[in-house]
């Protein structure tokens, strides 16, 4: 095994078991974590953004191909910096005019396209279709979609009092989105677990053999720390005799 | 038996991080292999690449980070080995600046697995900058959003982008997304006005919300959470870290499920004067006062 990928195995188990951790109380272990990643991952960020950005955007096409325009967007990008300056802050407002009319233009047309007319469109199906039969599931499912979409747009709709066959249309509504809340929960669930099984599948490969036991050596030290924390808190919170 | 549902509501919320972990670690270590069904959803992205002739130009953004991992890698190399196996042209990059070191190490890790030469069998063109800009982008000028892929390479000169020019050429594009931009972006800006085949991989978290676009065909087929990772990987023949992992998930979701049921019983027979004082919470874990320390 190669020296890095053993000695990144013994960090990665110790950074899981520091964030792992918080879940005893708030402690230094997970700060220390926590500081990191921020760190980390915004020299990263920056690292790539400089080579991807600046060098294979910008500055290669410029030098090297002599395409001189793409330093129109480059000065744009520059200006949104005399936000720092008070005197010629203004000018960051060029570039700002230029982002929100250009994502406006490019956005609006698309995403009515898309996430509204073809949405409508899905919703609106005709329930019968020629060679299907006219109680199956299909035509269930088209008439709940309809009777969910309708029933929550009445929910809300607070332009009249919600009475009688209005009432019974919200209510209707509520849950249809009750279910959706459910389903969505039950997702991010099912998401945050697989979170967990991930690390816990990483700690378990790194607490073999190959990896000198890193998982289970960390495990007693971090443990080990947070007795040693706990105990200098207490002492700490203990009014002197 | 009031005062005990008044005990066991007031439990040590750690009590319940301890069995959740040991509901995960148990399956780990000692898999039980609980049945794995295939949804049709994740079906249609296995069967429309089956449906590719080999040769075909197969385009996989991988646009998450190292925190969406657990969940996407397993889809990521899933859908990497089928389209190599069908020996389509596979097309990488990503959206996401953070995810372009994991990208990269799944991509040319499968491909070395399966003999693939790079700039030949496959590219990861990496990261642009602009999210859904970049797809527009790419759209017009393939060559212009990416004139180098992420080893350097001049993209114009690559074997694997032979005849392709935009998205336009792309026969099957599928976005492994953990937010925006993702699948939606790739709909919004891609498939919708370049006219290529999209389907998604995302998150659980994310999945619920893309189903509409499932139900109206504005994408073909949609592999959610490690549980679509899993169904991947049992379509493949393939046992994968998502099918390691689902026998852990069902373990959890049982205690979850136990959980709520038996949360739900103690406050209906607990007291209500212990119910009630919960709002005025003690110095204990989940108070107020240690949420601000």
């Amino acid at each position: 095994m190669a020296t890095s990928v053993f000695i990144g195995s013994w960090i990665a188990a110790g950074l899981t078991l520091f964030m792992f951790s918080f879940l005893y109380k708030d402690n230094p272990f997970f700060r220390f974590g926590e500081h990191l990643y921020v760190g980390i991952s915004m020299g990263y960020t920056i690292v790539r953004i400089h080579y991807d950005v600046m060098v294979k955007s910008l500055y290669s096409p410029v030098a090297q191909e002599g395409k001189w325009w793409l330093l129109i967007p480059a000065l744009l990008g520059l200006l949104i910096l005399t936000r720092f300056l008070p005197r010629v802050s203004w000018l960051s407002r060029i570039a700002f005019a230029v982002i929100v009319g250009f994502g406006s233009g490019v956005a609006i047309p698309r995403i009515i396209s898309s996430n509204i007319l073809q949405q409508v469109q899905g919703t609106l199906k005709p329930i019968l279709s020629a060679g299907q039969h006219p109680f199956g599931l299909a035509q269930f499912n088209i008439l709940l979609i309809l009777v969910g979409v309708i029933t929550v747009l009445v929910y809300f709709f607070f332009s009249i009092e919600h009475k009688g066959v209005i009432q019974i249309a919200a209510r209707t509504g509520i849950y249809f989105l009750m279910v959706y809340f459910g389903a969505a929960f039950g997702y991010t669930v099912m998401a945050r677990m697989s979170l967990v099984i991930g690390r816990f599948d990483d700690l378990i490969l790194f607490s073999s053999r190959d990896y000198a036991y890193a998982s289970l050596v960390l495990l007693v030290l971090v443990s080990l720390g947070l007795v040693l924390w706990e105990r200098g808190e207490r002492r700490a919170r203990t009014p002197p005799h | 038996m009031r005062d005990l549902a008044a005990k066991l509501l007031r439990l040590d919320r750690r009590a319940i991080f301890v069995l959740i972990a040991v509901a995960t670690l148990i399956p780990l270590l000692y898999p039980i292999g609980l049945p794995i069904r295939v949804s049709s959803e994740v079906k249609r992205v296995y069967d429309h690449i089956e449906s590719l002739p080999a040769g075909s130009v197969f385009l996989l953004s991988l646009d998450f980070d190292p925190a969406s991992k657990p969940e996407l890698y397993p889809m990521a190399v899933a859908l990497l080995t089928h389209a190599f196996k069908r020996d389509l042209r596979v097309v990488a990059m990503t959206l996401w600046v953070t995810g372009t070191g994991m990208a990269e190490k799944v991509v040319s890790g499968v491909a070395s697995d399966y003999g693939k030469r790079r700039g030949l069998d496959y590219t990861f063109l990496g990261y642009s900058p602009g999210g859904s800009n970049v797809i527009i982008n790419m759209g017009q000028d393939l060559n212009a959003a990416f004139p180098t892929d992420h080893y350097g390479e001049r993209t114009a000169d690559l074997e694997v982008l032979r005849g392709v020019r935009s998205l336009r050429q792309v026969n099957y594009m599928v976005s492994l997304a953990a937010g925006t931009p993702g699948v939606e972006s790739w709909y919004v800006y891609g498939k919708e006005k370049y006219g290529f085949e999209l389907g998604g991989g995302v998150t659980a978290v994310i999945a619920p919300g893309l189903y509409p676009f499932l139900d109206t065909g504005q994408i073909n087929g949609l592999i959610g959470g490690l549980r679509g990772a899993a169904e991947y990987e049992i379509l493949i023949g393939m046992k994968g870290k998502a099918v390691a992992g689902m026998d852990a998930q069902s373990a959890t979701h049982f205690i979850i499920i136990g959980l709520i049921l038996l949360c739900n019983l103690f406050y209906l027979l607990a007291p209500r004067t212990v119910v009630r004082s919960f709002d005025r919470a003690q110095d204990g874990p989940g108070s107020p006062q240690e949420v601000r320390r």
